[in-house]
């Protein structure tokens, strides 16, 4: 077969690219150890406060470790619930240090909602029946807002909290 | 017809590529480019 000397450079490109990017694909996913943020482990969106973590008392900012949290939240239409503070008042601000790691669960018992700190990697879908994590390092600081970046319904707008990073 | 292959085949006629091979080289490069600015800004936040 006669080829181009332009189109086999063109083709040996191609090929190089492609090699490149699977070995970057690889690397974020082996060694990044990046995932699907709903890797099918699965709830009953029914019944959601039979999971420990979605109880009401564990909604919200928890501290683990030195540097490591967990964030549980439920989704609802129109509302992230982030538990609730010393008065009884719900949580719409939560603040974590800078660098600290943060492992986000979140669920939601109606229809599909996202998950989004915009100006981070934070950016996830929510369905009902699963149970979206992951775990991201904050580092940089700044407030940011969590906000529903899938159209949940008439509400969808109002759907928002903020979370500080210090 | 021997000789029409020939023709065609010969390196002299090859027809002149360099136009494409400039142009998908560019829309190569602003692939590659978006590609890696895009990862570096998943990897820096």
């Amino acid at each position: 077969m006669h080829l181009h000397k332009y189109e086999k450079i063109w083709l040996i490109s191609g090929v190089v690219a492609l090699a490149l990017f699977l070995i970057i694909l690889g690397f974020g996913a082996f060694y990044l150890g990046t995932h699907p943020q709903s890797h099918g482990i699965t709830i009953d969106p029914a019944n959601i406060e039979a999971h420990e973590a979605f109880q009401s008392e564990n909604l919200g900012l928890t501290k683990v470790d030195e540097d490591k949290y967990i964030v549980n939240v439920v989704a609802t239409a129109f509302n992230y619930d982030l538990g609730v503070d010393e008065d009884g008042n719900a949580v719409k601000n939560i603040s974590i240090p800078k660098g600290s790691s943060v492992l986000f669960q979140v669920v939601t018992p109606d229809v599909v909602h996202g998950f989004n700190i915009a100006g981070t990697n934070v950016n996830m879908m929510v369905e009902p029946g699963y149970i979206s994590s992951m775990e991201v390092e904050m580092k940089q600081t700044g407030e940011f807002t969590l906000l529903c970046n899938e159209y949940c319904g008439v509400g969808h707008h109002m759907m928002f909290a903020t979370v500080e990073v210090y | 017809m021997r000789r029409n292959q020939k023709k065609h085949t010969g390196s002299e006629n090859e027809p002149n590529l360099k136009g494409t091979f400039i142009s998908v080289g560019v829309l190569g490069l602003i692939i590659i480019i978006s590609w890696f600015g895009v990862f570096a800004l998943f990897i820096s936040r």
